[in-house]
């Protein structure tokens, strides 16, 4: 019997989102079928249901024409579905055979395990490959894309029925690109089903024979490769309704002087950003996920390094020594991970809220002494949780038991306190995992502290949102601005052009 | 009349019950009702005075070591090297009044600047070369431990490290003096307790530790440096570590080679015990106060009814193990706590 994965009615639900709903297709072996979305299509969640990660789902999975469950993803490999995931999944501390060859070692008695024939099988597979590495190296001293190399034969080694990539061709170059592309041809011939998630488009073309796309975790349509257009997929990705939200938004028509400046800015992650950001603007930064958008906020923030170009704030050349520095110049982040990097999770929201400012709450707020004022402290809190109608019944609150979109409030609060004087805010990925209300009363909150004469960045991997919010939008790609449109001109499919230009 | 009632317990009685100082507390009464019961049971006396006397005397140099490992706790991270740097430091101070002839003052001076030193170069480690905090101490504990027995030997005829001996009136007093009936350490002890708990819950450093130690990445990002704060912290550590050395040789007119041995892991295990979280970011000096005399309390109490001491030990860490249960559960529990 020929091998296929058909996917029936597929739903998954996360707490206040709808990640995946009804999502029905099949995949045939012998051919190459891509499965295309913007970034939160739903593609990652769809591959996990698929490889047992995520075990609770709606519909079912049917491998060569039977229905399978999976308990976990030991369970999905053993029947014949390999997934090779964005985020290596290797172990670096041990040999490139240990890790291809991990789960099942060659046993020789003893529960030693008969490192010869170890050796010996990994260097056929590397041979195979037409690579150069050495199988006893350490995985984690060999370079990104032998890493990713390292991954796929792991998946390949175990001949699996199915295979799914997800953007494997991120971290490698040209060489081993050739390398996967004749892999991939092989196990095609070998009848198996190959799933291939990618932005590239050039990629799509060259190897797919089928493609999906989905959009906002929804089934959109199901077409030959060889009968579509880059156009028509773009637009099939993008193509979405556009609610009253943002023509109901009050946004802010006067701009000042150029607040901020970046000439030819680079780092280690990004190179020759330059634009200019004025007063009451809100400037966006588009791009997929890794484009460098959170690394050009970091290096404004002085987190960091900057290995050489300007920035230039307020007219003044600065170079910030750390995220203090800059707060004292009146820049401000709110960063990607609330969680993480936002918050501190187990403290209250009076404490949240006072945390760039600790050092001017003391005496009677001169910041003289060295005692805080408590009453100040409630004060400040008190007046976020007004401003930006945090629901919570006291700022003695841990931020850990607020929605996210409540978390995020109280980190606005933060910046804007009484306090502060920000001039610049950078907001990276605001609304993400925030439900759709929450989400418009954030945009609105945004444009009044523009019309309060605050320069904004907005980052979003949200292409509606960011091109609807901002009042320009820059895009970038590997680290480079790829260009830049007014939100006039700006569409969902220009956008994205410029976000996967190579 | 009722509802300005219900507001009132609202706002003062029920935080109170909900805090985890309020709850070592009532732990400890608890414990003192067993004592108090078995005791009884077993023909001893555990409810008088002389105990508790005991129990405070016992007490007064791992306080020190608790004030200090609870700072750093708090910060999230944790000092291994504190009852060595304390020994040394007060085999200097010894050195100094017996051998040299200094002052007593000069001498402190000196004990407590050698530990400032050592300190400061933990603070290196961990802020600039970024190594965990656990292997910079560890380190630093076996070095200053070596140094110590170096130091001791030098000018000795036969080379060989040893205990000094020495008489200081002042020094005396240190260790064994009394103001009226209570003992000038206890007096000290306490003194501390109450500065470095207002430091830690009223000053803008304290707000800055407890924030920092609750999550390092975002206190940074939201401009609290780190660093600076860990260096201040360090060297309190081995500072307090060195304050804990001279009442601990003064008490016994002593430099010993193995003084505060067993004292090392007391402060730690006292401040965990006394609900600082070993993440760091919660917990305070108060709570770390009666996780000391819940623990001084427990191994005294044990000793009253008679058990094998070899046990208490295996008692203590049974103990130790039990409030990091609770400490884990009530973390588990505000994690699944309900969003809004």
């Amino acid at each position: 019997m020929a091998m296929s994965l058909e996917l029936r009615g597929i739903g998954k639900s996360f707490p206040g989102v709808r990640a995946l709903d009804g999502i029905s297709f099949k995949a045939e072996g012998g051919r190459v079928l891509a499965l295309l979305g913007e970034n939160g299509a739903g593609k990652s969640t769809l591959l996990k249901i698929m490889s047992g990660d995520q075990t609770s789902y709606e519909g079912e999975i049917v491998l060569n024409g039977n229905t399978v469950k999976f308990s976990d993803p030991l369970a999905a490999i053993k029947a014949g579905i390999s997934i090779i995931y964005q985020e290596r999944q290797l172990m670096p501390s041990l040999s490139v055979m240990e890790n291809v060859f991990a789960g099942e070692l060659p046993k020789s008695g003893l529960g030693l395990y008969d490192k010869k024939k170890l050796y010996n099988d990994t260097k056929a597979l590397i041979e195979e490959f037409g690579l150069n590495i050495d199988p006893n190296e350490q995985v984690g001293r060999l370079n990104v894309a032998h890493q990713q190399m390292v991954e796929i034969m792991k998946a390949y080694r175990r001949n699996s029925d199915v295979i799914a990539f997800d953007e494997p061709t991120a971290p490698l170059t040209d060489t081993e690109i050739k390398i996967l592309f004749e892999l991939i041809r092989k196990q095609k011939e070998a009848g198996k089903v190959i799933i291939y998630v990618s932005h590239r488009m050039s990629e799509i073309f060259q190897i797919t024979d089928d493609i999906v796309v989905l959009k906002d975790g929804k089934f959109v349509k199901s077409l030959k490769t060889a009968e579509t257009s880059e156009p028509e997929l773009i637009k099939l990705m993008v193509g979405r309704d556009i609610g009253d939200t943002y023509s109901n938004l009050s946004r802010n028509e006067n701009y000042g002087d150029v607040v901020l400046e970046l000439k030819n800015l680079t780092t280690p992650y990004v190179h020759d950003i330059s634009f200019k950001l004025r007063k009451g603007e809100i400037l966006g930064l588009a791009g997929l996920v890794g484009a460098g958008r959170t690394e050009v906020a970091r290096a404004l923030f002085g987190a960091d390094p900057v290995k050489s170009g300007e920035i230039i704030l307020d007219g003044e050349s600065v170079k910030f020594k750390n995220p203090r520095d800059a707060i004292n110049h009146g820049v401000a982040l709110c960063p990607e991970d609330r969680k993480e990097q936002g918050l501190v999770m187990f403290r209250t929201i009076r404490d949240n809220v006072v945390m760039p400012v600790v050092d001017k709450i003391c005496g009677k707020g001169e910041g003289k002494g060295v005692m805080v004022n408590k009453k100040l402290m409630s004060n400040l809190a008190d007046n976020a949780v007004e401003k930006y109608s945090i629901k919570t019944p006291t700022i003695e609150k841990l931020t850990a038991e607020l929605s996210g979109g409540n978390q995020q409030k109280v980190i606005l609060g933060r910046w804007t306190s009484e306090k502060m004087v920000t001039k610049l805010l950078i907001l990276d990925e605001p609304t993400k995992g925030i439900d759709v209300g929450t989400k418009a009363e954030i945009y609105q909150t945004v444009c009044n502290l523009a019309k309060q004469g605050i320069a904004v960045i907005f980052i979003s991997s949200e292409l509606t949102e960011v091109i609807n919010v901002s009042d320009n939008i820059i895009v970038m790609h590997n680290g480079h601005i790829t260009g830049s449109v007014t939100r006039q001109e700006a569409t969902e499919e220009n956008v994205l052009a410029l976000a996967m230009k190579e | 009349m009722n509802t300005s009632k219900d507001t009132f317990f609202k706002k003062h009685i029920s935080p109170l019950l909900h805090h985890k100082v309020f709850a070592l507390v009532l732990l400890y009464i608890a414990m003192l009702i067993i004592f108090t019961v078995w005791s009884k049971l077993v023909g001893a006396n555990f409810l008088k005075l002389t105990t508790f006397r005991n129990i405070l005397s016992s007490l007064v140099v791992s306080a020190f070591l608790t004030i200090g490992a609870g700072c750093l706790l708090i910060a999230g991270h944790i000092d291994l090297s504190q009852a060595s740097i304390g020994a040394f430091a007060s085999m200097l101070m010894g050195t100094a009044v017996q051998s040299w002839h200094f002052p007593w003052y000069v001498a402190i001076i000196a004990a407590l600047l050698l530990s400032a030193v050592f300190g400061a170069l933990n603070a290196v480690m961990v802020t600039k070369f970024r190594f965990p905090s656990f292997i910079a101490t560890l380190a630093m504990a076996s070095i200053t431990k070596g140094l110590m027995y170096l130091f001791s030997s030098i000018g000795k005829a036969d080379g060989v490290a040893s205990n000094i001996n020495f008489s200081d009136k002042v020094l005396s007093f240190l260790g064994k003096g009394k103001i009226g009936p209570i003992p000038f350490n206890i007096i000290v002890m306490i003194v501390f307790f109450i500065i470095f708990g207002i430091i830690m819950s009223k000053t803008k450093f304290g707000v800055k530790v407890m924030l920092m130690g609750g999550n390092p990445v975002a206190a940074t990002l939201a401009g609290i440096n780190a660093n600076s704060i860990l260096f201040i912290l360090f060297i309190l550590s081995a500072v307090i570590g060195g304050i804990g050395g001279v009442f601990y040789a003064s008490k016994l007119q002593q430099s010993a080679l193995l003084a505060l041995q067993t004292n090392q892991f007391t402060g730690i295990t006292a401040a965990i015990l006394g609900g600082i979280s070993f993440g760091g970011g919660s917990g305070g000096m108060g709570g770390a106060f009666v996780g000391l005399l819940i623990l001084n309390t427990f191994q005294i109490g044990m000793s009253v009814v008679g058990v094998n001491p070899f046990w208490v030990n295996v008692f203590t860490g049974i103990l130790l193990l039990f409030a990091l249960a609770i400490d884990f559960i009530s973390q588990q529990r505000s994690r699944k706590a309900p969003t809004l």
